[in-house]
């Protein structure tokens, strides 16, 4: 029931990961100025300098929500520009329609 | 319990059976009348046993009482049990039906014993003890079967040593009762405990390995409170600790009450052994078949056992020798001791000197100084390594031997003991001799001989063969001999889990794998251990080769059991020594009841149920393993994403992510600020607060900009309100006309505001455009992307700033106003480049003028024809338009050319107008052919009956209407004037209803043609309108018939071409609306002469509105509309029937009261235009409707006559076409004859006074629905253009007073016939009519007024004051 199309785990999984690779890859680039504060702020958090260098992980059901949440917002995103496409009379969802509910969209998530 | 026990010591010297029955009468003291006859029903185990046995019973129960020694007694035990029984019984409930019956399958032909142990397994803990291949898993699936029926809710269990075994079982037991499979499930170690615990609760029937179960149970995982019922596999294993006998403990602790099934094919072979899994077990019956009982023989198959004895080697014999050598003096000093018996050395084996070793641990021999205990010791560890080699050596070969002995040599206290030992070095050359010598032993040759011998007779596809051999390295031997025989032989070993140190152990998975491929024939030789030799259940096995016949009897047999299942199969062993079990037989005979103690065991159904066999055939499905499906579910699950992207969707990613630029696309938020000053539509997530706050924000801002102007606001309001109610109609659209509201809002704002600075700045509306094509391209770019919206939008947006500008600036509102008005005429009709031309010609015509009452007139005028068209547009564009296009604009046209007297401006106007109409036209055309058409023919044959009588008219009208108006528009725009006039005059007079049809085109005409005598191009121009109307009405009437609102809603969809979707959908609700609507077509039919009246009426308009809007709303409209309706209807028919005697009727009166009243008014109108802008000033102070609607029939009243004529041409359509034929001809009649305008005259009064109630009614009802609607939208809509109209019946009034004179005069001059009776008559009216009743008029207005005051309050009105009463102060 629940089943029934969601979008893969895994590839959302593989996106997360993209993103937060890409971001520690950022943080590391620019880290060089950086580095003392994060690391003192790793320290006050009580974390090892260790931890500095993990990539973020999510682990399983944070994923899930993670996928439903998408989900969900995708949904929404295109029922609304739909809905203004339709009131148009256009058949096809334009990127303008999106940019119209986009405000309000993003505020309801 | 005591109480009883007196019963049953009476009792137990009578007899056993009583005893039983008493305790049974005992347990079940409610229900059960237990008869005595019970005991002979099946269900009493106990007593079929105690008749089997009585005197064991006695005896036992006898011991019990009087010596407390041995056995309990059954009887008590039982009693207890029961007790405990009905207790428990709680915790699992009883499908009381299901428990009348228990089922015995007949998918496999039934055997006797099976169904007997059977029954006797099902009500009691049994020990069933059954050769080998004969069914035990069978009884036990039966068994648990009919648990499972009984007991909805009750677990069962299936343990089985070993996962292959637990795998088999499970298909096994599936097979043979189909229990359904979402409720089996198959747990070993591989399953995390959490997995298991939730399959715990979800499942019921468990085939798991004992260790599971006993972990499961200690962990509490297991819900021991629900099991009913334990099969316990290979029960011959339920000894000391091993995991049975802990899990079994552990529920007995609890106490759990249920069934214990127990199988085996060799309990063992001695009477202790079997003693300790009864007791392990708590069996209470045993029931035992041999292979040569009478009941199973015929089931056996022929088994040949053959015995090889293979000599052993001679250097085997040698070594053997050599060991005993080394043995002999050990065993002698030990022997001197004492503490080994004095017998030949050579026949003691490992398990002699581990017990002597026991015994001499636990009690040593007393005159044994302790200083030798540790040799003892040594010396036994010595001899039971020695003994070991040897047997290795005996039973396996040389090589096995030498490994082992290399290895004990290598340390440990062996080692130290025998390295000095010349007897175990020699030993072990000879044997490195041997080995390097390679050849192989005796036995190992000999099995090969055999199995190739097999291989020949069998076909080795079919055929397998399994050779069980104790250790590891004899396996790994025999494998390396096999590999020498060649394809013949495809070999596998089959071994435990367990790595030791020279062979790595399988994995389940790979038993498993094994044991498949052997099964389907990929091996047709394995080569087991231990591991293989109990349970594995394959079929096509016809020969297993013992390598080491040398086990205990019990591997024998079950080493045996894996042949001669299907076929009879061959056992062969080699073996020194065979030892049989014959002893243990004779103890298990008689269901062992002599010889073991047994348990007692509940009975788990009450005995109220006494459960009758039922032999069923199963259905049985089709197993699936659980990998298996497994697999299926991951295959389903995965792929749904893994599609490609089609062509299309990678160009529209591509559209907006290039992949090589970083400039992708991002979508703005700043983009649609107007959106978002309103909630958007939503799917399901709800707006947020922050969204609201948002909205509230854009809101606020956007209020801003025209907060300083309040009445401008409150106008916005009131457009908005308007506006909402064009939504009304339209409920499918209504969020995207919010949406459009917004922007609307905006537009009005920023319009407002600016054109109250400049006109540059009313140029430029939105962005700062300033030019007027720029304006208006930008209400075109609107109107486009709205669609039809957009007309509306465009439409109310002009309005609301001319009003401003009307306010502010009189003079250049009104250009502004006009440059608004024709962007919105222009616009819809599509021409962007025409409307430009028309904008700057405007804008420069009304730079010209320059009189301020020009101005007003002129925003009369626009207001007019806006609102006209914002009513009128959602239901009939067509109309609305064409009636704009015509009235005000020529009016606007007239106006300026008598203000002004620019004749060039007037003809660039009329062009203009004209290549609208003409766009329109077509547009009509397109619209009237081809939706009537598929209407038609989609409703049907039907429509087109309507078509034909009612069209005959309509028809020829319509063609020459058609055919002229787009002759006229095409050809002569300008010119066309006179001419074509009488031409259509006279071809309607042809058609044969022309009258009806003739009237309003001549009327029409006729106003336009006075408008049209100032100038002559003017005149092509006025055809074209009333043709446009002509042809829409009779469509109208048309449609009535059948699809008559599809027609109209199809045709004024048309009329905006631009929307060609939503025309469709429109025409779909009508069509889901047709249905209900059908049943009212008659009301509407006389409602659409209304309507049409209203059309020709501006001032009708507000009712067109309501009914258009009724028809297009769903139901809950529909219901206003049917009620408006009703009463028309009521109102038509009535004046149908008696519209032959019309004089007379004051229903004629009332129903012409409509179409009368405008003309009085319109009389009104012209006796007093200066009056009337008085009135109008009034009527916007009191902001009353009722004012406006004789305004707006005053404005009118020329067209007043037609509707009259229309009405009752449509309502002769409607189904009373004799009755209206006659009334229109009367009509007319009465008309040419009122040609003495005395009679008219009197006509008019008596409907002037009919009017007053006619259009009270009238307005009561638009407020009645207005309040229904309380959506301001009506009223406004209502309130508005009453406004609107009184300007234009101002100046309509002024036109047609002026202009009727003219309009005598020419059409004297065109007048053909009837038309021409019909123009003079209504001129005879107009004139008469409004000189006469001006004053008449006036008093009922200001009543009507003074009664909408009071009547307005009540309803909702207030509001509907509050709004309008801006505006119309802006009007004045």
């Amino acid at each position: 029931m629940e089943k029934e199309t969601t979008f893969d785990s895994d590839l959302i999984h593989a996106i997360f990961k993209h993103i937060w690779t890409r971001r520690s890859l950022e943080r590391e680039r620019n880290g060089g100025t950086d580095a003392m504060e994060s690391e003192f702020l790793l320290h006050q958090a009580g974390a090892g300098t260790s931890k500095k260098n993990r990539p973020t992980s999510a682990n399983a059901n944070a994923l899930k929500l993670s996928c439903e949440l998408l989900r969900v917002f995708v949904t929404e995103a295109v029922q609304r520009a739909a809905a203004i496409a339709e009131a148009e009379g256009v058949s096809k969802i334009e990127a303008t329609h999106l940019e119209r509910i986009l405000p309000q969209l993003l505020l309801d998530f | 319990m005591a109480a009883n026990k007196i019963p049953i010591e009476i009792n137990g010297d009578d007899d056993d059976e009583f005893d039983w029955e008493a305790a049974v009468r005992e347990i079940d003291t409610a229900c059960q009348s237990s008869k005595p006859s019970t005991s002979n029903s099946t269900n009493f185990n106990l007593c079929s046993k105690a008749n089997k046995k009585p005197s064991t019973c006695k005896q036992s129960t006898l011991d019990k009482f009087f010596g407390n020694l041995g056995p309990k007694p059954q009887g008590a035990e039982e009693f207890n049990e029961g007790s405990s029984f009905d207790e428990s019984l709680c915790h699992v409930q009883i499908d009381a039906e299901a428990a009348k019956t228990w089922i015995y399958p007949v998918n496999v032909p039934v055997r006797d014993y099976q169904f007997a142990i059977t029954k006797t397994a099902l009500f009691s803990n049994t020990l069933v003890a059954l050769p080998t291949g004969l069914g035990k898993t069978l009884i036990a699936a039966v068994v648990i079967y009919n648990f499972f029926r009984w007991f909805p809710d009750g677990k069962i269990v299936f343990a089985a040593p070993s996962r292959p075994l637990v795998m088999q079982q499970i298909e096994a037991c599936h097979n043979i009762v189909g229990i359904p499979q979402e409720w089996t499930i198959d747990m070993t170690g591989q399953i995390s405990p959490t997995k298991r615990a939730s399959f715990w609760k979800t499942k019921r029937v468990f085939f798991v390995t004992p260790q599971v179960l006993e972990k499961d149970i200690q962990s509490g995982t297991c819900l021991m409170k629900y099991l009913v019922c334990l099969v316990i596999d290979e029960a011959h294993r339920a000894t000391g600790n091993y995991a049975y006998c802990t899990a079994i403990r552990e529920l007995m602790s609890v106490p759990v009450q249920l069934r214990i099934l127990a199988l085996t094919a060799t309990p063992g072979s001695k009477q202790q052994t079997i003693q300790h899994i009864i007791d392990n077990l708590y069996i209470s019956t045993l029931e035992y078949r041999n292979e040569s009982d009478q009941d199973v023989s015929s089931y056996v198959h022929n088994r040949k056992i053959e015995l090889i004895e293979v000599e052993m080697g001679q250097e085997a014999v040698e070594i053997n020798n050599r060991i005993w050598e080394v043995i002999r003096p050990y065993t002698s000093r030990l022997s001197a001791i004492g503490l080994l018996q004095n017998r030949d050395y050579q026949t003691l084996s490992p398990v002699d000197l581990l017990n002597s070793r026991d015994k001499f641990r636990q009690a040593p021999p007393p005159n044994l100084p302790q200083i030798k205990f540790g040799e003892v010791e040594a010396y036994f560890g010595a001899l039971i390594t020695l003994y070991h080699i040897r047997r290795l050596l005996s039973s396996h070969g040389i090589r096995p031997a030498y490994e082992m002995l290399e290895e004990k040599l290598k340390q440990g206290s062996f080692a130290r003991f025998m390295s000095k030992n010349e007897d175990i070095r020699k030993v072990k050359l000879l044997m490195q001799q041997s080995i390097s010598h390679g050849a192989q032993s005796p036995k190992l040759s000999k099995m090969l001989e055999v199995l190739v011998d097999h291989f020949k007779t069998k076909d080795p596809k079919h055929s397998r063969v399994i050779i069980f051999s104790n250790f590891r390295g004899s396996v790994r031997d025999i494998m390396n001999a096999l590999a020498t025989i060649g394809d013949l032989v495809k070999a596998t070993e089959f071994i435990g889990q367990s790595s030791g140190k020279a062979s790595k152990g399988q994995s389940q998975k790979v038993q498993q794998a094994v044991l498949e491929k052997f099964r389907a024939g990929g091996y047709n030789v394995i080569v087991a251990t231990s591991i293989g030799e109990e349970g594995l259940d394959i079929m096509e096995v016809d020969l297993v080769i013992c390598f080491d016949a040398n086990v205990s009897p019990l591997r024998m047999i079950q080493r045996m059991g894996r042949t001669g299942r299907k076929h009879d199969g061959r056992l062969k062993g080699y073996m020194r020594k065979q030892a049989t079990s014959k002893a243990i037989k004779k103890h298990m005979r008689n269901g062992g009841m002599n010889s073991f103690d047994f348990h007692p065991s509940p009975r788990m159904i009450p005995h109220i149920f006494k459960p009758e066999v039922q032999f069923v055939e199963l259905s049985i499905e089709q197993y699936v393993s659980r990998g298996k499906k497994v697999k299926d579910d991951h295959a389903i699950t995965t792929p749904i994403f893994k599609e490609k992207l089609t062509a299309a969707e990678t160009d529209l990613i591509a559209k907006y992510f290039h992949p090589t630029s970083d400039s992708t696309w991002r979508p703005s938020l700043i983009a649609f600020p107007h959106f978002q000053a309103l909630p958007s539509r939503v799917h399901k997530v709800m707006h947020s607060f922050r969204t609201g706050m948002l909205i509230d924000m854009m809101q606020h801002l956007q209020g801003l900009t025209f907060s300083g102007d309040d009445r401008t606001f409150v106008e916005d309001e009131v457009s908005s309100d308007k506006h909402l109610g064009l939504q009304t109609v339209e409920p499918c659209e209504t969020d995207e006309r919010d949406n459009f509201h917004g922007t609307k809002k905006v537009t009005d704002s920023e319009l407002s505001t600016r054109t109250l600075g400049t006109q540059e700045k009313h140029s430029m509306p939105q962005s700062c455009c300033k030019s007027p094509a720029a304006h208006a391209y930008l209400f075109y770019s609107d109107f486009i992307s709205v669609d039809a919206l957009g007309k509306v939008l465009i439409i109310s947006v002009p309005a609301l700033p001319f009003k401003e500008l009307s306010h502010s600036k009189k003079k250049r509102a009104p250009d502004t106003l006009l440059l608004n008005h024709w962007k919105q005429d222009s616009s819809p009709l599509k021409t962007s480049d025409k409307n430009y031309d028309e904008l700057t010609v405007q804008s420069k015509a009304v730079e010209e003028l320059t009189t301020s009452q020009a101005a007003c007139i002129k925003d009369g005028a626009l207001p007019i024809s806006r609102f006209c068209r914002s009513d009128a547009l959602p239901e009939k564009p067509l109309d609305g338009f064409e009636e704009i296009l015509d009235s005000p604009v020529l009016r606007r046209n007239q106006l300026r050319e008598e203000d002004t007297t620019d004749e060039t401006l007037d003809v660039n106007e009329i062009k203009e107008p004209l290549s609208p109409d003409d766009e329109y036209h077509n547009d009509l055309r397109d619209s009237e052919l081809s939706p009537r058409l598929t209407n038609l023919i989609k409703s049907g044959v039907v429509p087109e009956s309507p078509i034909n009588e009612n069209g005959a008219s309509n028809n020829k009208g319509r063609n020459p209407d058609l055919a002229s108006p787009v002759k006229l528009c095409s050809i002569q725009p300008s010119k066309f004037a006179s001419l074509g006039k009488t031409e259509k005059c006279s071809k309607y007079v042809r058609a044969s209803q022309g009258n009806v049809s003739i009237s309003p085109v001549n009327k029409k005409i006729q106003t336009p043609l006075l408008k049209m005598n100032h100038t002559a191009s003017a005149g092509g121009y006025s055809p074209t309108s009333p043709i446009a109307e002509e042809t829409k009405t009779p469509l109208a009437n048309l449609a009535n018939s059948s699809c008559s609102r599809d027609w109209r809603l199809s045709s004024g969809d048309k009329s905006e071409n631009v929307e060609p979707a939503r025309k469709f959908k429109r025409l779909r609700k009508v069509r889901d609306c047709e249905q209900n609507k059908n049943s009212e077509n008659m009301k509407e039919n006389a409602v659409a002469p209304v309507v049409n009246l209203a059309r020709r009426f501006l001032g009708m308009s507000p009712i067109q509105n309501k009914h258009g809007r009724g028809r297009k709303k769903p139901m809950d409209n529909m219901r206003e509309y049917i009620e408006e309706e009703a009463e028309v209807s009521s109102e038509a028919e009535v004046s149908d029937d008696e519209e032959d005697d019309e004089d007379n009727n004051s229903y004629d009166d009332s129903f012409i009261d409509d179409r009368m009243n405008p003309t009085a008014t319109s009389t009104q109108a012209e006796s007093s235009g200066v009056d009337m802008m008085a009135i109008y000033r009034r009527s916007l102070l009191s902001q009353s409707p009722v004012v406006r609607q004789p305004n707006f029939s005053l404005t009118y009243s020329p067209d007043s006559a037609t509707p009259m004529t229309r009405i009752t041409g449509s309502g002769s359509s409607s189904g009373k076409t004799l009755i209206s034929m006659q009334t229109p001809h009367s009509k007319s009649a009465n008309r040419s004859t009122c040609r003495n305008s005395e009679s008219i005259q009197t006509i008019q009064q008596q409907t002037t006074s009919a009017t007053f109630t006619s259009t009270d009614l009238i307005r009561e009802r638009e407020r009645n629905l207005e309040n229904r609607k309380r959506k301001l939208s009506y009223y406004h809509s209502g309130s508005t253009p009453a406004i609107n109209l009184e300007p234009k019946f101002s100046f309509h009034s002024e036109d047609t007073g002026k202009n009727l004179c003219q309009q005598g005069q020419g059409d004297n001059i065109k007048a053909n016939g009837e038309t021409i009776d019909d123009d003079q008559f209504y001129e005879n009216l107009d004139l008469d009519a409004v000189e006469e009743h001006a004053a008449l008029l006036l008093k009922q207005k200001s009543e009507f007024s003074v009664r909408e005051q009071e009547v307005i309050p009540q309803s909702q009105l207030q509001k509907h004051d509050i709004h309008c009463s801006p505006s119309f102060d802006l009007g004045i």
